[in-house]
């Protein structure tokens, strides 16, 4: 399938607006959202929001790394996996996320980059103001978000005009593959998790994904309940901690995510 | 801190450099990361509170080109604060000081608050809404996500300029026990989501004759059995242990999930 030069500017266009959120802060650079306009534009919402979610779950976790690093970015399989999950019949979203997973590596490259080239910005900056001249300091200012719009239009345009070459490289792919790519796919989303609750939890935390656990796993709860369940317990946890005796504990947390399980089978039996 | 100056900046400077905020990340850099985007958050201000005398302009804009780094959500707090004692003619040391007081403790509860708490909440809701067949789910997963915190600048820029300095203290032990809240709803979910969505399914299966008939028995059913979920919940227990305790970086953790579901898919192990 290939798509008009209109559609790949506008890719082009809705990419370099989601990407730019990372630098506002406006949560445009999500998978789900992502996937979401891609989809108006290429005419397939319905599977483009589907691959978006299941995007979206896997790197639910990597607003930030640890430790500063610069995680795998969204802005990969949002624009790569949905294309492809569109263009490319009988794609799961679990294989189409497996094999634009690279992008979402190639991407934090790029940023490193931007940042690095502007990390003296400020000396210009300083420069800048000392001569008046101020229209220049605003263009310094916005280095980093015109490189960051730059690099997305291109990087969604190319995207979109390649898809012919993305079906004949998916297609030269043998199938146990696809299927190993498909089970990895599976996979992946205890990174995004993992990451996430790595950074969250603390031994407070723990009755909360016991309760999560069981709400998913024996009550089959659907997700705004889930949510509902949790509000319940953070209340009680809120009103019942007012008490100045037993508010001092917050461990790390480090080794009990074990009782995940232990709570689990407590409640299996 | 006396006063030495008759305030010039009115209600539509301030929201107008809430808004400002926004840029705060435009010129993020590896060397002062937020270093230009402050100054240009507050620029019009400072030329309107300096407007007659454009040395002491240039002077105290030069004085913010220097590191900073926080998280954008609650940054109105502190520009609201400072575009307040600039404008009150107060003293510049004691300025930066809280500028730098705020940093650390406001992108702790920024990040808490935004990253680990809201967006973790929202876009766990909304995907499985989206899975589930809702197409239109991106919409209200970004209005909740931007309206929230667009809130939470409005507001922050607010108290930033009615009360000063002396409350943050009491400001972030409500940010804080509101964080928590936020934290504890979101593991509830994520908790709940990361076991169904995580997607391992052992391909063995025996026979086995029962009542006198040939079965097939798949081994996948009796671990279903015994606790649903056990091996999703097992993988990605593994995987925050390899985070927290192996120390290993993602991509590392990444390539090792690649190679194992391709591997263990192709000896049969997993479908």
């Amino acid at each position: 399938m290939t798509y008009s030069i209109v559609q790949a500017l506008l890719v082009g266009l809705w990419a370099a607006f989601c990407f730019a959120g990372q630098v506002w802060g406006t949560y445009t650079n999500r998978a789900l959202f992502i996937s979401f306009g891609i989809g108006l534009i290429l005419g397939d919402l319905q599977t483009a929001v589907i691959f978006g979610a299941t995007a979206e779950l896997a790197f639910m976790g990597f607003g930030v790394g640890p430790g500063g690093s610069t995680p795998p970015n969204p802005l990969g399989p949002g624009v790569v996996g949905t294309i492809m999950a569109i263009s490319i019949k009988n794609l799961t979203p679990n294989a189409a996320l497996s094999l634009s997973y690279p992008f979402a590596i190639l991407i934090p490259f790029v940023i490193t980059f931007i940042f690095s080239v502007n990390s003296n910005n400020i000396t210009w900056a300083r420069k800048a103001i000392e001569e008046g001249k101020y229209r220049r300091f605003h263009f310094l200012a916005n280095t980093t978000l015109i490189g960051f719009i730059l690099f997305a239009f291109v990087f969604g345009f190319v995207a979109t005009l390649s898809t012919n070459a993305l079906q004949t490289f998916v297609e030269i792919i043998p199938k146990w593959l696809i299927n190993g790519l498909s089970v990895a796919g599976g996979l992946l989303p205890a990174v995004g998790f993992a990451l996430i609750i790595s950074t969250m939890v603390k031994k407070e935390y723990i009755p909360a994904l016991i309760l999560g656990y069981i709400c998913t796993a024996y009550l089959k709860i659907p997700v705004i309940g889930l949510a509902f369940a949790g509000a319940v317990l953070a209340f009680n946890n809120y009103y019942n901690a007012k008490k100045p005796s037993d508010h001092n504990d917050s461990g790390d947390g480090g080794n009990d995510g074990n009782s995940n399980e232990e709570g689990g089978i407590e409640d299996g039996i | 801190m006396a006063s030495s100056r008759e305030p010039v900046l009115n209600k539509k400077d301030y929201v107008n450099s809430i808004l400002r905020s926004y840029v705060l990340q435009n010129g993020q850099n590896y060397g002062t990361m937020q270093g230009t985007g402050v100054l240009n958050s507050i620029f019009p201000q400072l030329r309107k509170i300096y407007k007659d005398d454009e040395k002491e302009f240039k002077r105290v804009a030069i004085s913010n080109l220097e590191f900073y780094n926080t998280n954008p959500q609650p940054y109105p707090f502190v520009s609201s604060i400072m575009l307040a004692m600039y404008d009150s003619g107060q003293n510049e040391d004691d300025t930066r000081a809280i500028k730098f007081a705020l940093m650390g403790p406001l992108a702790g509860i920024g990040d808490a608050l935004s990253q680990f708490g809201l967006a973790p909440l929202f876009s766990s809701i909304f995907a499985s809404l989206a899975l589930q067949g809702m197409t239109w789910a991106p919409i209200p997963f970004i209005l909740c996500l931007f309206g929230i915190t667009f809130g939470v600048r409005i507001l922050m820029g607010y108290l930033g300029w009615k009360v000063g300095t002396s409350i943050i203290d009491t400001l972030s032990d409500r940010m804080a026990a509101i964080a928590t809240l936020a934290s504890t709803i979101g593991l509830t979910v994520i908790a709940g989501l990361s076991v169904s969505f995580v997607k391992i399914n052992l391909a063995w299966q025996y026979t086995q004759v029962i009542k006198g008939k040939q079965q097939v028995v798949s081994v996948q059913t009796i671990l279903d059995k015994i606790m649903p979920f056990m091996l999703p919940i097992l993988l990605t227990y593994f995987v925050y242990w390899l985070i927290t305790k192996k120390k290993w970086t993602i991509y590392k953790i990444v390539l090792l999930l690649f190679v194992a579901g391709v591997l263990l898919s192709v000896l049969g192990v997993l479908k």
